[in-house]
């Protein structure tokens, strides 16, 4: 008796070594950052401690709440995830059903619709941004030289236009991801449902409405979560294709908050707009955990 | 029945292929052309004259991009061992020792993993600045083990869950320690588990940018994607050297994604069914 239960006292105390580094850093890389990012966003004080910290109650907030550039932020931030995720998700699947198929060099299609999600986004940005390119970028040479267009094409310098572009860059390095997490579901279904489906008469379109898409539910739900919190945070992005322009029609919320702290160099501000940014993505996440519970 | 739908799938794979790698395609062969091939009207498809000239000029003018691809690899690679160490032990304790905690624990770290990492920024900023951990390697790993240990966690979990409970059974009863059974049970057991987050991981640092930007202010300690980012400095942007770092900054990506392609596509689907 008494070996049992030391065993299991061991047991305890081996997981909680076990466990013990993890839990430091992830405490001290996100965990406290975000409780002084609340912190800061209620008072007023210096990066360098020389201002000391001085709680100032909600003013960041009320600032915020008429600041017209955060509302844009955040009219952006939404227009980009609502404009690039459905697309995302259109691609994803037939991406997915077109891998579920068995075809040669399946290995190689596989590899390069890998390759986009692979690449530092950041980077991507950048070569997207060279074919956007007004004056000698690929896409208005193709344009003219085809007869599209008679002018070139000024994709970055217009609202619209470079939002669009976004969004663009956005799917095309994205939905292999999507893909991915679907094509994962769709091997998992039985092979004798589509047989049975193929029995009762099915086609094609009523075999995947009827059977694939309700049993891809799960996987879809996921991908599109994961999906959206990364676009709700996105920044690299804006930063390396628009920096946030034309005047601030692509300008993300991470993007301002980057600028509120580092260009402003305006702390305690940055923090309520980071605080509050955290707040939407955070909802998303206890959504995120929802779903998950009730699914298993 | 057989002939003409095979043909339709051979002609949408073809238009995926296309679309996905065009613009690598393009960003390579634009670090091939001299600077009058990349302003020239009409444009140039095909680089002419075909130079190595701006590879040469990077490591005789520009040295600095190279030390980025430097930094990013010494990053990446710590970035790597230490969430491997200390995820592969968290993982086994919260998965296979049938702790009290364990189900809130793994919740909670799946939930923190979703914090924006621009949120992190203010806080991080100034503490690492008071400890003396900005533009240094060992802030940078560590910022970026606390952003992918959630992840590596729940996949080296979920890893662990698929061995079957019996061959640590029979080591406890002979009066094993859990270091010794993790090192010679688990661990040889497990590794294409590690390769596969090791390789995602290694990736996922690779790829980082916002706390890369802020906590290497220093040119000289800058990360692949962001020193490549600013280095054209405010206005001219020098695209040939700009293109040709880029290609330089993918290939260790593009190389790890060839060889590991199905370790990295089973890895990524199982970390996200979970």
């Amino acid at each position: 008796m008494t070996q049992i239960l030391t065993l299991e006292k061991r047991t305890a105390l081996t997981g909680i070594g076990f466990v013990t580094p993890t839990v430091l850093i992830i405490a001290l890389i996100l965990i406290y950052p975000i409780i002084q990012s609340i912190v800061l966003s209620f008072g007023q004080s210096s990066i360098d401690g020389f201002e000391p910290y001085r709680f100032v109650g909600l003013d960041h907030y009320s600032k915020l709440m008429g600041d017209s550039r955060f509302w844009n932020a955040l009219g952006v931030t939404f227009t980009f995830t609502a404009l690039s995720i459905p697309l995302e998700l259109m691609f994803g699947i037939g991406l997915a059903l077109l891998m579920n198929e068995t075809f040669k060099f399946k290995g190689w299609a596989r590899l390069a619709v890998l390759f986009p999600w692979a690449l530092p986004t950041a980077l991507n940005t950048l070569i997207w941004r060279w074919m956007y390119n007004s004056d000698y970028g690929l896409f208005n040479a193709v344009a003219l030289q085809s007869g599209l267009v008679e002018r070139p094409i000024n994709f970055l310098g217009d609202d619209v236009l470079a939002m669009v572009a976004m969004v663009v860059v956005a799917v095309w390095k994205t939905s292999s991801f999507m893909a991915l997490i679907i094509l994962a579901g769709l091997q998992s279904i039985p092979r004798d449902l589509f047989e049975a489906g193929r029995i009762d008469g099915m086609n094609r379109w009523t075999e995947f409405t009827q059977i694939t898409l309700p049993l891809l539910k799960g996987p879809i739900l996921v991908a599109l979560i994961i999906r959206s919190m990364d676009a709700l945070r996105t920044f690299e992005l804006p930063f390396n294709l628009t920096d946030g322009g034309p005047a601030a029609a692509t300008e993300s919320l991470s993007l301002y908050a980057y600028k509120v702290i580092f260009d402003f160099l305006d702390f305690n501000f940055g923090a309520a707009i980071v605080v509050v940014q955290f707040l939407v993505i955070f909802t998303m996440s206890l959504v995120y955990v929802f779903a998950l519970r009730n699914k298993d | 029945m057989k002939s003409s739908p095979r043909f339709g799938l051979y002609f949408l794979v073809l238009l995926t292929v296309v679309i996905s790698f065009f613009p690598i395609i393009w960003l390579i062969l634009t670090s091939f052309k001299n600077t009058a091939g990349i302003y020239a009207w009409p444009i140039q498809y095909w680089p002419d004259p075909f130079t190595f000239e701006n590879y040469i000029s990077i490591f005789n003018n520009s040295p600095e991009l190279l030390r980025y691809i430097l930094n990013s690899f010494i990053v990446g690679v710590g970035c790597t061992a230490i969430t491997l160490m200390c995820g592969g032990i968290a993982a086994y304790a919260l998965s296979r020792l049938r702790l009290r905690f364990a189900g809130v624990l793994m919740v909670g770290i799946l939930a923190v993993s979703m914090f924006p990492p621009v949120s992190l920024l203010p806080s991080l900023f100034q503490n690492f600045l008071n400890f003396g951990l900005l533009n240094t390697y060992t802030g940078l790993i560590l910022a970026h083990a606390g952003l992918f240990l959630p992840f590596s966690v729940w996949m080296l979990a979920s890893y662990f869950a698929t061995l079957p409970v019996e061959i640590e059974e029979a080591a406890k009863m002979d009066g094993m320690g859990f270091v010794r059974i993790f090192l010679t049970i688990i661990l040889p057991l497990s590794w294409p588990g590690f390769v596969a987050t090791g390789l995602i991981v290694f990736i996922f640092s690779w790829n980082e940018f916002p706390l890369a930007l802020v906590l290497m202010t220093q040119n000289a300690m800058r990360t692949a994607p962001v020193g490549i980012s600013l280095y054209p400095g405010e206005y001219a942007f020098p695209w040939e050297t700009i293109s040709t770092a880029t290609v330089l900054a993918i290939i260790p990506v593009l190389i790890i994604t060839a060889i590991f392609q199905k370790q990295i596509v089973g890895g990524l689907t199982a970390g996200a069914g979970k």
